[in-house]
C-alpha cells in the first residue's frame, strides 16, 4: 500500500493548486473549501497511518540517492499531529482573518506548508528529510511575511537566514552519513558503518553535533534561537500558532531522525556531543523562560516561551534514554496543543481589544470569559500542574534524566526544569490574574462582551480538552512513544 | 574514419564562416543563419558525444592530416563533446531568449554584427574545448576576448563603453600572462602539442631541472586565466561588463565565456603538468583559497547590490569560485565537481539573465530591485524560471545546483581535515548568502506594487522568449534529477584525460 503515502503529501499541493487556479473570493465558499480540504487531509493522513506500510522509492536523484517515503510509529504520531493542528488553525483563521487582505495567498501557502511538513514526517531517508526541511522553510516563509510590515519583513528574513544556515549544517550531516554509513535510509539504532568510521570518530561526532545544532535552529535551540521571537509574533495568529506549535516540531523530528536513525544513540552516548547538546538545551530552557518573563508584548512572550519549551523536548532527546524519549514525544504533542491554543487566545484578544501589551489586558477576562478561561487551563498545562498535559511529559523528562546516570546533567536537568516551570508560571499566570481580577478601580464596572464567534472558540475548546485529556490519560501516547524508544536507545 | 569524427573540425571552421556570412547579411537574415547554424552545431556536437560514449574512447583529429610539429590537432573525448553540446545549446537558447532586446539595443544596421560576433565566439569556444595545441588555444583565446568585448559594446551607451574598456584591459592583461606562459614553456620544451609538452615536462621534473621556471609558468597560466575568468581578486571588471550589456550578452558571457577559459586551465593542469606536479607546486591551495574567497566576496557584494543584473553578475563571481574550489581540491572527485558546476552554472545563470531581460520589459526598462516588484505576476513564465534559477542557486534537491553541492562535498570529504573544514564552511555560508539575496527577490517578484506606484505592463510573449525559458527550466530540472548520467559521462571524460 505504498502509494497511500503520497496522498497526504500530494493532496495539500492539489488543494493549493486549485486555489491558485480558481481563487475563491466569496468568503463562504473559501471557508467551506478550506475546512473541507483540511478535514479531508486529516482523514487521508489517518488512512495512511492506519493502512500504509513499507517504503516508497520515488525519484532517484543520483546513485544511492532517492527520494523515498515511508511511515513508522514516529511518522504516524507526527503526521497526525500536523494534520490535526492544521485543521484547527484553518478553522480559526476563517473567522480571525475574515476581513484581512491577500487571503488567497495565505491559504495557498497554508496548504503548501502542510504538504512540505507531510513530506518531512513521511521521509524515509536523509535526503528526503532535507528536502522536506528546506521546503518547509520556503513554504512557511510567506506565512511569516504575510502582513508585509517592516518588522514582519525583518523577522521573516531572519527566519530564512537561520533556517537555511541550519539546513546547511544539516546537509553536512547528510554528506557525513552518506560517506561513513551504509546508505542513508532511516533505521532504528543508526546506519553508521564502524569499519568506515574507524579513525574518523572525531569528525563524524562533530558532524552529528552540527546537524543537531542546525536542525535544532528550527526549534529555537541556542545559539540559533534569535529568529524565533522575531518571526513568530509577526505572523497572523493562525500562522504564529502553526509556526510555534507545529513547525518547531518539524525541527525536533529532524533531530530525532538524524540522531536516533542515522548516527545512532549508541555512537553519541557519553561523548562530548551529548554533553554539549545537553548544555545547550538547558541554557535554552532557562534563557527562553527568562526572556519570556521580562517580555511585555503578548505574542512575543509566547514566542520566547516556545524557545524554552522546545528546548525541554531537545533536552529529553539529548539524554538518549528511553523514558526521557517518551517524555519528549509526549511533550511534542502537549506543547503543540497548548502553544496553538495560547496563540489562538492571544490572537483573539489582540484582535478584539487591539492591545498587544500584556499590561493593558486588565479586566479582559470579564469581556471574554470563555477565551480567558481556556487560556488559564492551557497555561496551567504548560506550567505542568497535574492533572493537565504538561505534567505527565515533564515528569517523564525528569524521571528519565535522573535514571540516565549522566554525571551533573542527570540532576541539574530536573532542577533547571523546575526553575523554568516557576518562571513559566511567572510569565503566564499574571495575565490570568489581571484579566479576571483587575483590581479595585475596575471592580464593578461592566465590560462589553467581546467573546469571539464559534470559529475561534471551537478550536480553542478542542485544544483545551486535548490538554486535559493528555493529562488525565497520557498512557496510550506514552506507551506508543516508549515502544518507539525501546528500539532506539 | 567515421563521418562524425569530422564534426568538431566542421563546427569550428564553419562557425567562423558563418560569422563572415553574417557580416554581409541583413539583420534578420543573419539572425536566421546564426540560429540555424547553432541548432546544427548542437546536433552535431550531440552526435559526437554519442559517438564518444559508444566507442568509449577519445580520438585525435589532425587538420590536413599533418603531424606535429606542423600540424594542428583536435582531441575529442567524452568531456569535450559534452561541454561542446551544452555550450552550443545554451548559446542558442540565450540568443533566442534575448532576441527582442538584441534588436532593440543594437544600433539599426548593426544587428548583423551582433550575430557575427556570436558566431566567432562560438567558434572560439569550440576551439578552446577541442584544441590539443597551446598556440591554437592562445589564438582562440584572443578571438574569444575580442568577440566578447564586442558583445558588451554593441549595446550603445556610455556605460557599456566604459565597461568594455575595463573588460578589454583586464582581458588583455590575462592574455598577455597566458602568452608569456606559452612562450616560456616553448622556450624550455620546444613543443606546443599538449602530449609532447607533457612528456618533456615530466622528464624535466623527474630530473629536477628548470624547477623555478616551471613554477613561474604554472603561475602565469593560473593568474592569466584566473583574470579572464574573473576569479577573485580579479573580478572587478565583471559586474560592469555583465551588468550593462544586453541580456543575451550577459547570459553568454556569464554562462559560457568564463567557462571556456577554465576549461583551458583544466586541460593545461591535467594534460600538461599532471596532478602530482600541480599538487607539489601548491597551486591548488591558492586556487582553493581564492575560490573560497570568491564564493564569499561575490555573494556579499551581490547582497548589497540593488541592480538586478549587476547582482546576477556578482553571483557569477561567487559561482566561478565554486568551480575553482572544485579544481583546488586536487582530486578526481573535485574535478568532477568543477565540471558539474561548469555545466550547472551554464544552465542556470543564462536563464536568470534572460528572465532579468523579461522583467525589464514589463517594468518600463528598469532593472533595479524596487522597480521589478510584481514582475513575476506580470510575466508568469519569467517568474517561474527565475524561481527555478533561485532554488537551483540555493542548491535545493531536484535542481541543478544541488548536484554541484553534492559533488563538491563528496570531493571535500576525501580531502584533508583543513580543506574539508574550509570547503564545508564556505559551502554553508555561500548557500546561506545565496538564499538571502535570491529568495527576497523571488518574493518581491510576486508582491503587488504599492498603490499609486506604476503597475508596469503585462508581458507580451514571443515564442522565442517563451521557448528559451521553457527549455532552460526543463534542462535545469532534468540536470537536477538525471545527474547520474551527466556525472557518469564527466567521470569517463576525465578518465580519458589520463587522470
Amino acid at each position: 500500500m505504498g502509494f497511500l503515502l503520497l496522498l497526504p503529501i500530494l493532496f495539500p499541493l492539489a488543494a493549493a493548486l486549485a486555489l491558485c487556479l480558481r481563487p475563491l473570493r466569496a468568503q463562504r465558499r473559501r471557508r467551506a473549501f478550506t475546512v473541507a480540504a483540511l478535514a479531508l487531509e486529516l482523514g487521508l493522513t489517518a488512512l495512511c497511518a492506519a493502512l500504509a506500510g513499507g517504503t516508497l522509492p520515488l525519484l532517484p536523484l543520483a546513485e544511492g540517492l532517492c527520494v523515498t517515503f515511508g511511515i513508522d510509529g514516529l511518522g504516524r504520531i507526527f503526521s497526525l499531529l500536523v494534520a490535526f493542528m492544521w485543521l484547527l488553525s484553518g478553522v480559526f483563521t476563517q473567522e480571525y482573518m475574515a476581513d484581512r487582505e491577500h487571503l488567497g495567498r495565505y491559504h495557498v501557502f497554508l496548504f503548501l506548508t502542510e504538504g512540505a511538513l507531510m513530506c518531512l514526517c513521511l521521509a524515509a531517508n536523509y535526503l528526503t528529510l532535507y528536502l522536506g526541511f528546506e521546503l518547509m522553510t520556503l513554504c512557511s516563509l510567506p506565512l511569516a511575511l504575510h502582513t508585509q510590515t517592516g518588522p514582519a519583513r525583518r523577522g521573516g528574513y531572519k527566519y530564512l537566514f537561520y533556517s537555511v544556515f541550519g539546513a546547511c549544517l544539516g546537509l553536512l550531516g547528510f554528506y557525513t552519513v552518506h560517506t561513513y554509513g551504509r546508505g542513508t535510509a532511516f533505521a532504528p539504532g543508526g546506519v553508521l558503518d564502524p569499519a568506515k568510521v574507524a579513525g574518523h570518530e572525531g569528525f563524524v561526532a562533530a558532524a552529528a553535533f552540527l546537524a543537531v545544532v542546525g536542525f535544532g535552529a528550527k526549534a529555537g535551540l541556542f545559539p540559533l534561537h534569535a529568529w524565533l521571537p522575531a518571526a513568530h509574533p509577526e505572523a497572523p495568529a493562525g500562522a504564529s500558532a502553526l509556526l510555534s506549535g507545529v513547525i518547531t516540531k518539524g525541527g525536533v523530528l529532524c533531530v530525532i531522525r538524524v540522531v536516533y536513525y542515522q548516527f545512532g544513540a549508541a555512537f553519541l552516548r557519553g561523548t562530548w556531543v551529548q554533553y554539549a547538546w545537553l548544555a545547550l538545551a538547558l541554557v535554552t530552557v532557562l534563557l527562553g523562560s527568562m526572556l519570556a518573563y521580562q517580555e511585555k508584548l503578548f505574542k512575543k512572550r509566547l514566542a520566547y516561551s516556545t524557545v524554552s519549551q522546545a528546548a525541554y523536548i531537545l533536552f529529553g532527546l539529548a539524554l538518549l534514554q528511553p523514558t526521557a524519549f517518551a517524555g519528549a514525544i509526549l511533550h511534542v504533542v502537549v506543547h503543540s496543543a497548548i502553544k496553538d491554543g495560547l496563540f489562538f487566545t492571544a490572537g483573539a484578544v489582540i484582535e478584539k481589544t487591539g492591545q498587544t501589551d500584556v499590561r493593558a489586558l486588565r479586566g479582559v477576562g470579564r469581556a471574554m470569559p470563555f477565551t480567558m478561561g481556556c487560556y488559564t487551563v492551557l497555561s496551567l498545562g504548560l506550567i505542568g500542574i497535574p492533572p493537565l498535559g504538561g505534567f505527565a511529559s515533564k515528569w517523564l523528562l525528569a524521571e528519565g534524566s535522573l535514571a540516565s546516570g549522566i554525571p551533573v546533567f542527570g540532576w541539574l536537568g530536573p532542577a533547571v526544569l523546575l526553575v523554568s516551570a516557576l518562571l513559566t508560571a511567572g510569565y503566564l499566570f499574571p495575565i490570568t490574574v489581571s484579566a479576571f481580577l483587575p483590581g479595585a478601580d475596575l471592580d464593578g464596572t461592566s465590560a462589553p462582551p467581546l467573546e469571539p464567534g464559534p470559529w475561534i472558540t471551537l478550536p480553542l475548546a478542542v485544544l483545551t480538552a486535548l490538554t486535559v485529556l493528555t493529562g488525565l490519560f497520557p498512557g496510550p501516547l506514552a506507551d506508543a512513544a516508549a515502544a518507539i524508544a525501546a528500539a532506539l536507545c | 574514419m567515421a563521418l562524425v569524427q569530422n564534426f568538431p573540425f566542421i563546427t569550428i571552421v564553419f562557425s567562423l564562416t558563418c560569422g563572415v556570412l553574417c557580416a554581409v547579411l541583413p539583420g534578420r537574415g543573419a539572425k536566421r543563419l546564426c540560429l540555424g547554424w547553432l541548432a546544427l552545431t548542437t546536433a552535431m556536437s550531440g552526435a559526437v558525444l554519442r559517438f564518444t560514449l559508444t566507442t568509449d574512447g577519445s580520438f585525435l583529429y589532425r587538420m590536413g592530416k599533418w603531424g606535429a610539429p606542423f600540424g594542428n590537432e583536435l582531441r575529442v573525448g567524452v568531456l569535450e563533446a559534452l561541454m561542446a553540446t551544452a555550450f552550443s545549446g545554451v548559446m542558442l537558447l540565450s540568443l533566442l531568449g534575448g532576441m527582442r532586446h538584441i534588436f532593440a539595443d543594437c544600433e539599426p544596421g548593426k544587428v548583423n554584427l551582433y550575430f557575427t560576433m556570436c558566431a566567432l565566439l562560438m567558434s572560439s569556444l569550440f576551439a578552446l574545448i577541442y584544441t590539443n595545441d597551446l598556440f591554437t588555444a592562445y589564438v582562440f583565446v584572443e578571438i574569444n576576448t575580442i568577440a566578447s568585448c564586442a558583445l558588451v559594446m554593441l549595446r550603445s551607451s556610455d556605460r557599456t563603453l566604459v565597461a568594455t574598456t575595463r573588460y578589454l584591459i583586464m582581458s588583455l592583461l590575462g592574455s598577455g600572462l597566458f602568452l608569456l606562459g606559452i612562450v616560456t614553456l616553448y622556450g624550455i620544451t620546444g613543443e606546443l602539442l599538449l602530449e609532447s609538452i607533457a612528456e618533456k615536462v615530466q622528464a624535466l621534473f623527474a630530473a629536477g631541472q628548470y624547477s623555478l621556471p616551471l613554477t613561474v609558468i604554472i603561475g602565469f597560466f593560473s593568474v592569466g586565466l584566473a583574470v579572464k575568468s574573473a576569479l577573485f581578486p580579479f573580478h572587478s571588471w565583471l559586474p560592469d561588463a555583465h551588468g550593462s550589456a544586453t541580456p543575451s550578452s550577459s547570459a553568454i558571457l556569464s554562462g559560457l565565456v568564463l567557462k571556456g577559459y577554465i576549461i583551458v586551465l583544466i586541460k593545461i593542469f591535467y594534460r600538461v603538468f599532471g596532478l602530482e606536479i600541480i599538487v607539489s607546486e601548491q597551486v591548488s591551495r591558492f586556487l582553493l583559497l581564492f575560490g573560497v574567497l570568491a564564493m564569499l566576496v561575490g555573494s556579499v557584494n551581490a547582497l548589497r547590490e540593488r541592480d538586478l543584473k549587476r547582482l546576477l553578475a556578482y553571483s557569477s563571481v561567487a559561482q566561478v569560485g565554486y568551480i575553482y574550489v572544485g579544481i583546488g581540491l586536487h582530486s578526481e572527485l573535485g574535478m568532477v565537481a568543477a565540471c558539474v558546476q561548469i555545466l550547472a552554472h551554464a544552465l542556470t545563470k543564462p536563464m536568470l539573465f534572460i528572465c532579468a531581460g523579461g522583467f525589464m520589459d514589463v517594468s518600463g526598462g528598469h532593472k533595479d530591485l524596487a522597480a521589478i516588484t510584481g514582475a513575476g505576476l506580470r510575466d508568469p513564465l519569467g517568474g517561474a524560471a527565475f524561481s527555478v534559477g533561485a532554488l537551483s542557486m540555493m542548491g535545493i534537491p531536484f535542481f541543478a545546483g544541488f548536484v554541484t553541492k553534492l559533488e563538491l562535498a563528496r570531493g571535500a570529504l576525501e580531502a584533508g581535515p583543513v580543506t574539508l573544514g574550509i570547503t564545508f564552511a564556505a559551502l554553508a555560508v555561500s548557500t546561506l548568502l545565496n538564499a538571502l539575496y535570491y529568495i527576497p527577490i523571488v518574493f518581491n517578484l510576486y508582491t503587488r506594487p504599492r498603490d499609486g506606484a506604476w503597475a508596469g505592463v503585462r508581458q507580451r510573449y514571443h515564442w522565442e522568449y517563451a521557448a528559451a525559458l521553457a527549455a532552460f527550466i526543463a534542462l535545469n530540472l532534468g540536470f537536477g534529477m538525471g545527474s547520474d548520467w551527466v556525472v557518469g559521462a564527466i567521470r569517463r571524460g576525465l578518465a580519458l584525460f589520463g587522470m
